[in-house]
């Protein structure tokens, strides 16, 4: 068992979920069908080690090295590759960009599918009913629901993941930015950017 | 299938219900089956399609209203029986088995 | 023979991943810039074909390579591998003459779930 913090309270008698999966891990591990270690790195991998900001770093490297951004657009999997960053749910990366005139917008309608490499697990909304419905039918009144002001005349584009290609948006890079390092840029490129569900922040708010 | 998990352009299925952060896992029994599906999926018990097409498989209200990781907990035990890797039986007794260490805490 | 995944294993496994291509080479069928039908399959089992594509026409943008085809992968793990490709749809298309045209979609298709379409508008 690993030392985090539970988020349950002791006093509190487990419920009958928490039951289930720990009656149910105890017969795989027993079986030796699963280790118990295993199952600790891999949660220890994706709560503190894989996440957005793999993704923001790859924003960030596009916007200042236009080398990169190249060899990002010709071969995604690569590219993000180069910076460490590969494999489950990132087989195949592509990255798409937003313009002054092309808003992306990321969703798994048939489940849950996202760029774990770069982005981490996704968030409870995107994998939800309301999200994957609505996101095709009427991204502008989704976009509009979480708060973002997409100007009528810009394209919207939609990419549903329905096959094993795993999407990621390079968000535009804010004004007043001229100069700033990669890790300066980074603090700007939130997880919603790179899902087209949100912008970056602007360098004023930030500060 | 034309199961309930194909929403593309359902209508009426409710707010966004967006939050700007959250835990990557709500409860440690989430991470234990996300972890555990990882672990038998791709290595000779299920592959990635099985998986997915054990949750579409799920009875639709359910579908809808359980939590995320439910899915995966049903998708998970749903192929653990039909490959015959575990029975029923057997995660029954289980669970009798640690209910009655629980009980004697 | 299955394998247990081990804790040292782990880095290693998450880092390669379980990529679907098939290192074949397999005639495509359709090219970049060609219009396409979703097929109006109503399969029982598993399909990648999402329902509001199935009978729309779209355009061919990239053809992303040969991958096994998950209808047949989730009943008795049978590759069946193809090309996949990525076809874009008008909004128009897909819900309708009151949908705003300047939306667009994108959506990843399995070779088996299209056929041409005419270069006449349908």
């Amino acid at each position: 068992m690993t030392s985090h913090e539970h988020d349950h309270d002791h006093t509190k008698p487990p419920s009958q979920l928490e039951l289930r999966v720990k009656a149910l891990e105890s017969l795989l591990v027993e079986r030796k069908i699963v280790e118990a270690a295993a199952l600790d790195a891999i949660v220890d991998a994706y709560e503190n080690k894989i996440g957005p900001r793999n993704g923001a770093a790859v924003v960030a490297r596009a916007w200042v090295d236009p080398d990169y951004k190249v060899r990002l657009f010709a071969d995604s999997t690569a590219a993000i590759a180069e910076l460490g960053f590969s494999g489950l749910q990132g087989e195949d990366l592509a990255v798409v960009e937003n313009t002054p005139a092309v808003h992306n917008m990321i969703v798994c309608t048939l489940c849950s599918c996202y760029p774990w490499p770069t982005l981490g697990l996704p968030p409870s909304w995107y994998k939800a009913a309301p999200y994957r419905s609505r996101v095709v039918i009427d991204p502008r009144g989704v976009l509009k629901e979480l708060g973002l002001d997409v100007p009528a005349d810009k394209e919207v584009r939609v990419w549903d993941s329905t096959a094993e290609v795993r999407y990621m948006v390079l968000p535009e890079r804010p004004s007043g930015t001229d100069g700033w390092t990669e890790a300066q840029l980074m603090e700007l490129i939130t997880r919603d950017s790179m899902i087209g569900a949100g912008l970056t922040k602007s360098p004023v708010k930030a500060q | 299938m034309n199961g309930i998990h194909d929403l593309g352009g359902m209508h009426g299925l409710g707010k966004i219900l967006h939050t700007p952060d959250e835990p990557v896992f709500r409860s440690e029994w989430e991470g234990r089956v996300f972890a555990m599906l990882l672990s038998v999926n791709g290595v000779g018990h299920v592959n990635t399609d099985e998986f997915r097409h054990s949750m579409e498989r799920m009875e639709p209200a359910q579908y809808l209203s359980v939590s995320y990781y439910e899915h995966w907990l049903h998708g998970l035990e749903t192929l653990l029986y039909e490959k015959g890797i575990i029975a029923v039986a057997d995660l029954d007794a289980k669970l009798a088995q640690i209910k009655g260490n629980d009980a004697c805490q | 023979m299955p394998i247990v995944l081990t804790s040292d294993m782990v880095a290693g496994a998450l880092k390669t991943g379980h990529s679907t291509r098939v290192d074949v080479a397999i005639e495509p069928r359709f090219k970049v810039g060609q219009r396409v039908r979703a097929k109006n399959l109503q399969p029982l089992g598993h399909t990648r074909l999402v329902r509001y594509v199935r009978g729309r026409v779209g355009i061919v943008e990239t053809d992303y390579g040969v991958f096994t085809l998950p209808d047949t992968m989730a009943h008795g793990n049978i590759p069946t591998p193809q090309h996949v490709y990525r076809v874009s749809f008008t909004s128009h298309e897909l819900w309708g003459p009151a949908a705003d045209p300047k939306n667009s979609y994108r959506v990843g298709l399995w070779e088996d779930y299209l056929d041409p379409a005419s270069d006449m508008a349908p």
